[in-house]
């Protein structure tokens, strides 16, 4: 039995459609996701938290639930918006449908909406706070809540949602010691380093730097994570203390906590990036890369300070998409070289990073 | 780079495997080659293609597709570049052989874009399995043949079914699979002959693993893209030309997308492509396991399908990365505010529909398999898979409107699990009727099982037959709308048994390549129901111009030419023209020809809904072929203005009643006869008219289903395997007239007439005039018989109140004009036409809709004087594609393309049409093999003296031998088959003759004649069927062609003669 929703925006627009079985409403910032495939990975992605996301593919779910595609523990998103999703699915890889999935992780979910429509409206007005609601009673509510809720939003309490609570140990005993410092990282990235043979401490993100040097790490790792990296003055005051000290990467918003730590600035933009057809162009050899993206954020190219040096660039919005330190080995990218969901373009880039931190 | 002359080769005629994308592909080529400031040079046989106009490249060769004529025209143009991958296998292979013979070097030409060693790597079977061994990438086990016995000692130690795969050749010719040693030693008897090396590749069959295509591009620094991927759903083992692919693929994980994304950046960085490459991949259904099936480092059938899916223009791409740009530094021309390094995303649903000729060929063997077997397709957009399926499904325009019905209820379950199991075209009609019988999901399983088709399609399938099943029993308003929603027709609800169905309203949604993300510019929309419309207004007053959708035999790529040139002369006029055409592989659904592009089936519904949502001046149905006219009454009941000639024209040409009436107004001859509603009444007027008659379905095209019939007995079996008579369209019964058939294509005004010229066949009445070889300018009428026909054709087109193109065919039989029939529309010969005079009828009758007058426009009137040039079309089959067929010519359309052959004289044009149609003419003293029915033996000796006279020796069956040694001609005796072997079948799968004459014309029975026919087609000898045609044969092979000249040089003759 499917229960009427509906997408509300604060500029007031409104989208139609159906719900799952259950009734709920979310808050959050709209956003839109462009890939065809990778609906899993990104519904699990920690970046996403605080977000309500719009698939703009229309046909959402059909390889079902695998479990072994997630990204975390469970469905970070706020709330998704599906055009239609499958409730027969056929892959030898499903456990479960998405439909049942998502109602066993409690996500509204509006479906049967002009996800075009609502992708067109993100574009010309930028992110926007929404609310989803499922529901009459959700319904009844949604627009005094949004209003509400529009008032005082913030992302601040968004990587705490999400990150590490406490330190663990992951990856290859004995290897390479990388110590990971957790904005709400994903699986992937786990996967990639521990694919390089390291053993990964992974910290929380307000880890203080005595905390890090106390794990000896031979490599720094900032995870991405969700919302604004202004949020987190204290993990950029850590990372301050510890540059030239070990080397350090980053990706996404690792990259932007790395970019302010060095005294860059960052802003919002006007609708982020969200997908995995992303043209990257490598600044010193002109080469371009597809990359999987997922922020709202950028690092602005022009504030970096000069030991730091613009690496790639995005061929889209002419976006940073990366750096480098002149003579540290320090790096950081905005993209997400471990893919999932997205293209493997760019994977080289971790074996590339432990070859410059001389850990390979 | 500075100024290039650059040479490009195109595809030639379209056949079975090579039609309409290389017109697309080659039409992009030229034009980013101009835009990049280089001169063309373009050589190509077919023209009924856009890429042969005068307009297109600098200097266009119609010449034959061969390395005599291309070494000529090299010689004489002296190009610096080659453009070797946008012309399909034939202009690559041609490409490949110039190198290969010192050509290119000889002359200092360049190979643009990818190298001839990578383009030779992935034809080289054995050369590509190491390299793709050697980096890493998974290809089947498999082994390179060049004899019977080696495959069969492959087969014993791998095991079978094995794929067989003849290097070099286009659309799987010649190809297979073997079940079984039988099988196999068959196969590759075929196999090894169709390939111009003589080598094929045996593979083990990765039979029901998915099939799964990636179109990559990559430029001269590295930088690679996908610009699509596509998913079968029908499992690997049918051809993908032959299967109904989806795009994106919609049953991958990432994991999976991004794996073979991978594995082809992986490949196309190995082989060092600079260009378009397709690469296709069988995935396992259930393990993460995957094979290289084929790599094509060219643009191709996929390439236009992913170009049209996405809106990414590959070929135009790929000609600029062949002049050496870089995909960072080319702007993307769909968004224009980013560069062509970028993957379209897409936030819709592309699904292809092949289109098959086998309503045309009721022999043929209808299994599908690795040789690829149609002729076209439909592609549908929308936003689920359902609505892109049933939008494919009804642009096939076979009057099947639904998935279910069509008579498939009347099949046996052993029936329809046989064609499940062992596919055919109808394969996705019986899947829908297995899955109304019930019993899910279990029998999803089974089909499942069976036919290897995922379940996530059958699924989707059971959905949209359970709607049709509530619709037909109740039509409520909910699954109405759900019903347009999934792609369904006013049309089809009614065959459903909802007769005044509301439709929610039409919303107009971008193709923009990138789901939204960035504002667009394209002007390229799909049709959606109940969502929101994003259409832009036209800039100038918008015009509908009705697109013919998808290539098939008697509805060729002709009249997407002229759609095209309605598009520009409208452009010209300062209107906006809207293009509607669902077909993926032609110049009119480029996005650029013309102001706004709905890439949707033209049927009613869809040109109503743009009519309005325009606001046009009306739509124009004359360029669209027999699809477009067809939609006359309809839309005209709708209240849709039609542009041109309207729907009273129509009426009084295809209705039998009225033309006569009008004829016998005008005191006009026609082959006596009278339209009948029953097989009974047909027979009556047959006797009263007296045998030979010519009978055919009012309203349908390229002759389908049309007959001469001898005799009674003939009557009844045609009444037999013919379609049932209708009441809106009775069976037409004509004297059958055997005389010279003068073909017309005229503009008219309704004051003044514009004729540019007249054609004449070679081949006497009862040939279809697609089949038939035709001239320009006549060679044997006489003034006064000339005067007569632009008298009648004026006085008819005055008559049926023509306001634009009416094509007229006539007979002249024992001095008398007589009319065969008047199509108030472009005809097949409309390119050739403006190919050979130079004066676009199209754009004057485009302006002639409008409300201009001839008289006033730049064409002039009248009959326009002969060219000082003979043309020659000559009709190409696809004969070999279709096992089984019967290949004799008839009233009824066979031929899938045509060349043309230009030169001073009669004869040396006829030279270059034959050889541009590929036939091989027989060296001096070759063998020619003649069979000639006792009626014609007569006619046959003088012209068989000639072959004689040339140096070849004869062969003839026994009576014809007689006939023969009795004129004197020294003649070889050959067994008929009941005489049994070695007889004249043997001879010729021995392939000891060069040619075979088997002059037949009217038989009807499955005979010796058939079988001699078949014979002849897999031995690849070309085969005569008619008097007429031989003696053109004969004509030509006495002469001498001239040297290529290009078309600009011709029409400039034609001034000069002036």
């Amino acid at each position: 039995m499917s229960l009427p929703a509906a997408l509300f925006l604060a500029d007031g627009s409104c989208f139609e459609g159906y719900g799952l079985a259950f009734e709920g409403l979310a808050l959050g910032e709209a956003v839109f996701y462009t890939g065809m495939t990778g609906y899993e990975e990104a519904l699990t992605d920690p970046s996403y938290a605080g977000q309500i996301l719009t698939f703009t593919y229309p046909m959402i779910g059909n390889y079902g639930i695998s479990g072994s595609a997630a990204q975390y523990s469970r469905a970070c998103v706020a709330g998704t918006v599906i055009k239609r999703i499958a409730e027969h699915p056929s892959h030898y890889r499903s456990r479960q449908d998405l439909p049942s999935w998502l109602t066993e992780q409690r996500i509204p979910t509006l479906l049967g909406a002009d996800t075009r429509a609502i992708t067109i409206v993100l574009r010309e007005h930028g992110t926007i706070w929404a609310a989803l609601a499922v529901g009459e009673s959700a319904l009844g509510r949604a627009q005094a809540e949004l209003v509400r809720y529009a008032r005082a939003a913030t992302t601040k309490g968004l990587v705490p949602s999400v990150a590490a609570r406490q330190a663990r140990t992951e990856g290859i005993p004995g290897g390479p010691r990388v110590t990971l410092l957790d904005c709400g990282v994903k699986r992937a990235i786990l996967r990639e380093l521990t694919a390089l043979g390291a053993e990964i401490t992974v910290l929380p993100y307000d880890a203080d730097a005595a905390t890090i040097t106390q794990t000896a790490p031979q490599m720094l790792f900032i995870s991405p994570g969700p919302g604004d990296p202004t949020d987190l003055p204290q993990t950029i005051e850590t990372l301050r203390a510890l540059i030239g000290h070990l080397p350090i990467y980053g990706i996404c918003l690792g990259h932007q906590l790395l970019a302010l730590a060095c005294g860059g600035a960052t802003y919002k933009l006007p609708y982020g990036h969200r997908g995995g057809n992303q043209p990257v162009q490598m600044l010193e050899t002109g080469e371009v890369l597809v990359t999987a993206h997922n922020h709202g954020y950028a690092v602005d190219a022009a504030s970096l300070p000069a030991e730091l040096l613009p690496t790639m660039t995005n061929l889209n919005d002419g976006t940073n998409e990366g750096f480098r330190h002149r003579r540290l080995p320090m790096a950081a990218v905005q993209f997400h070289p471990e893919a999932s969901p997205g293209p493997f373009d760019a994977r080289r880039l971790f074996a590339q990073w432990f070859a410059d931190a001389g850990l390979a | 780079m500075p100024s290039q002359n650059v040479l490009v080769i195109g595809s030639g005629p379209i056949v079975i495997g090579q039609a309409a994308e290389f017109d697309y592909a080659g039409v992009q080529a030229c034009r980013a080659l101009r835009e990049e400031g280089h001169r063309v040079v373009l050589v190509n046989s077919n023209p009924a293609t856009i890429m042969t106009d005068p307009e297109i490249a600098d200097a266009v060769y119609l010449e034959p597709l061969t390395l005599e004529s291309l070494q000529a025209i090299i010689e004489a143009e002296r190009p610096d570049a080659l453009l070797p991958t946008l012309g399909g296998q034939t202009g690559l292979n041609l490409a490949v052989d110039l190198y290969d013979r010192g050509v290119l070097e000889r002359y200092g030409i360049r190979l643009l874009g990818t190298p001839v060693e990578t383009i030779k790597l992935a034809e080289d079977r054995q050369k590509f399995k190491l390299k793709m061994l050697e980096i890493g990438e998974p290809v089947a086990e498999s082994e390179i043949v060049t004899q019977i016995e080696a495959g069969v000692a492959f087969g014993e130690r791998v095991g079978y079914p094995l794929v067989v795969r003849p290097a070099y050749t286009l659309g799987g010719t010649g190809g297979g699979i073997a079940y079984d040693e039988a099988g196999l030693r068959q196969a590759l008897g075929e196999g090894l002959h169709a390939s111009p090396i003589g080598q094929v590749l045996l593979e083990t069959s990765l039979l029901g693993w998915k099939e799964i295509e990636y179109e990559v591009l990559r430029d001269g620094a590295g930088n690679c893209i996908v610009v699509c991927n596509m998913e079968n759903i029908d499992p690997v083992g049918v051809h993908t030309g032959d299967s109904i692919v989806v795009a994106p693929s919609q049953t991958l994980s990432d994991l999976e997308y991004q794996m073979l994304r991978s594995a082809s950046l992986n490949v196309i960085r190995a082989l060092n492509v600079q260009g378009g490459c397709n690469i296709q991949f069988a995935l396992h259904p259930h393990r993460n396991e995957y094979q290289i099936i084929e790599v094509n480092p060219r643009v191709s059938r996929s390439s236009a399908l992913a170009s049209k899916a996405t809106g990414y223009p590959i070929a135009k791409i790929s000609t600029k990365i062949a002049l050496g740009q870089t995909l960072d530094r080319i702007p993307n021309p769909v968004t224009g505010v980013t560069t062509a390094a970028y993957e379209p995303t897409l936030d819709y649903v592309v699904v292809k529909i092949p289109r098959w000729p086998f309503d045309k060929f009721p022999l043929a063997d209808t299994r599908l398999g690795t040789q690829m077997k149609s002729t076209g397709e439909a592609m549908g957009i929308a936003r689920t898979f359902q609505a892109a399926l049933m939008k494919a499904l009804r642009g096939l325009d076979l009057a099947r409107e639904t998935l279910t019905g069509h008579g498939f209820a009347q099949w046996s379950d052993a029936a329809l699990d046989e064609v499940i199991t062992r596919p055919t075209h109808e394969r996705l009609f019986a899947v829908a009727e297995s899955l109304r019988r019930g019993g899910l999901p279990a029998r999803i399983d089974a089909i499942c099982a069976a036919s290897g088709i995922d379940r996530f399609w059958l699924h989707e399938l059971a959905q949209l037959v359970a709607l049709e099943e509530r619709l037909r029993r109740a039509g409520a308003a909910e699954d109405v709308r759900t019903a347009f929603e999934a792609g369904y027709s006013v049309a089809a609800l009614r065959t459903l048994g909802v007769e005044e169905p509301s439709v929610p309203a039409a919303a107009f949604r971008m193709v923009d390549t990138a789901a939204a993300e960035f504002p667009a510019r394209s002007p390229y929309y799909y049709i959606s129901r109940g969502e929101q419309d994003e259409m832009r207004p036209t800039e100038g007053e918008a015009v509908v111009v009705v697109g013919s959708g998808p290539i098939r035999i008697g509805q060729g790529i002709e009249f997407d030419y002229s759609c095209v040139h309605a598009a520009w002369a409208l452009k010209a006029a300062g209107y906006s023209p809207v293009v509607v055409n669902n077909n993926p592989e032609t110049v009119s659904t480029d996005f650029d020809i013309s102001d706004v592009l709905v890439f949707e089936p033209p049927g009613p519904d869809e040109v109503e809904a743009i009519y309005r949502r325009t606001k046009a001046r009306g739509v124009m149905l004359a360029f669209g072929g027999q699809t477009a006219i067809n939609l006359a009454a309809e839309l005209d009941r709708r209240g849709v203005r039609i542009v041109g000639s309207d729907r009273v024209s129509l009426d009084m040409a295809e209705n039998r009643e009225q033309f006569d009436a009008a004829l016998a107004r005008l005191g006009v001859a026609r082959p006596q006869g009278r339209a009948a509603r029953s097989f009974r009444q047909a027979r009556v007027i047959a006797r009263e008219l007296g045998f030979p008659v010519l009978v055919r379905p009012s309203f349908v095209l390229g002759g389908r289903a049309m007959e001469i019939v001898y005799n009674e007995g003939q009557l009844a079996s045609y009444a037999e395997s013919a379609p049932p008579i209708v009441p809106d369209a009775p069976l037409l019964v004509d004297k059958y007239l055997k005389g010279l058939e003068v073909e017309v294509d005229a503009v008219c005004d309704g004051t003044d007439i514009l004729i540019p010229g007249i054609f004449e066949h070679i081949e006497r009445a009862g040939i279809h005039s697609g089949d038939s070889i035709s001239v320009y300018p006549t060679q044997t009428i006489d003034a006064e018989m000339e005067a007569r026909i632009v008298e009648t054709t004026t006085a008819i087109a005055g008559e049926l109140k023509i306001r634009g193109l009416i094509n007229i065919q006539f007979v002249i039989h024992e001095g008398s004009l007589y009319i065969i029939e008047a199509n108030p529309r472009a005809s097949r010969t409309v390119p050739i036409i403006q190919k050979a005079t130079g004066i676009n009828i199209v754009a004057a009758a485009t302006r002639v809709a409008l409300g201009e007058r001839l008289r006033n426009m730049e064409y002039g009137v009248g009959l326009h004087p002969r060219a000082p040039f003979v043309v020659v079309k000559v009709p190409v089959f696809s004969f070999s594609k279709m096992r089984g067929v019967e290949t004799i010519l008839g009233p009824e359309m066979k031929s899938t393309g045509e060349v043309l052959g230009i030169d001073a004289t009669f004869a040396g044009a006829l030279r270059k049409g034959f050889l541009g149609a590929g036939i091989r003419l027989p060296r001096d003293g070759g063998r020619v093999l003649v069979s000639i029915a006792d009626e014609e033996k007569a006619s046959a000796v003088p012209i068989l003296a000639r072959y004689a006279a040339l140096g070849h020796r004869l062969v003839a069956t026994p009576g014809t031998q007689a006939v023969l040694e009795a004129a004197g001609i020294v003649c070889e005796s050959v067994r008929k088959i009941a005489q049994g072997s070695p007889h004249i079948v043997d001879l010729i799968a021995a392939r000891a003759v060069d040619m075979v004459i088997n002059d037949a014309l009217g038989a009807r029975e499955v005979s010796d004649g058939y079988k001699i026919r078949r014979a002849a087609v897999e031995a690849s000898i070309a085969c005569l069927s008619s008097l007429d045609t031989a003696r053109a044969l004969a004509e030509a092979l006495e002469s001498v062609a001239g040297p290529p000249r290009s078309l600009q040089a011709y029409h400039a003759s034609r001034v000069g003669s002036r």
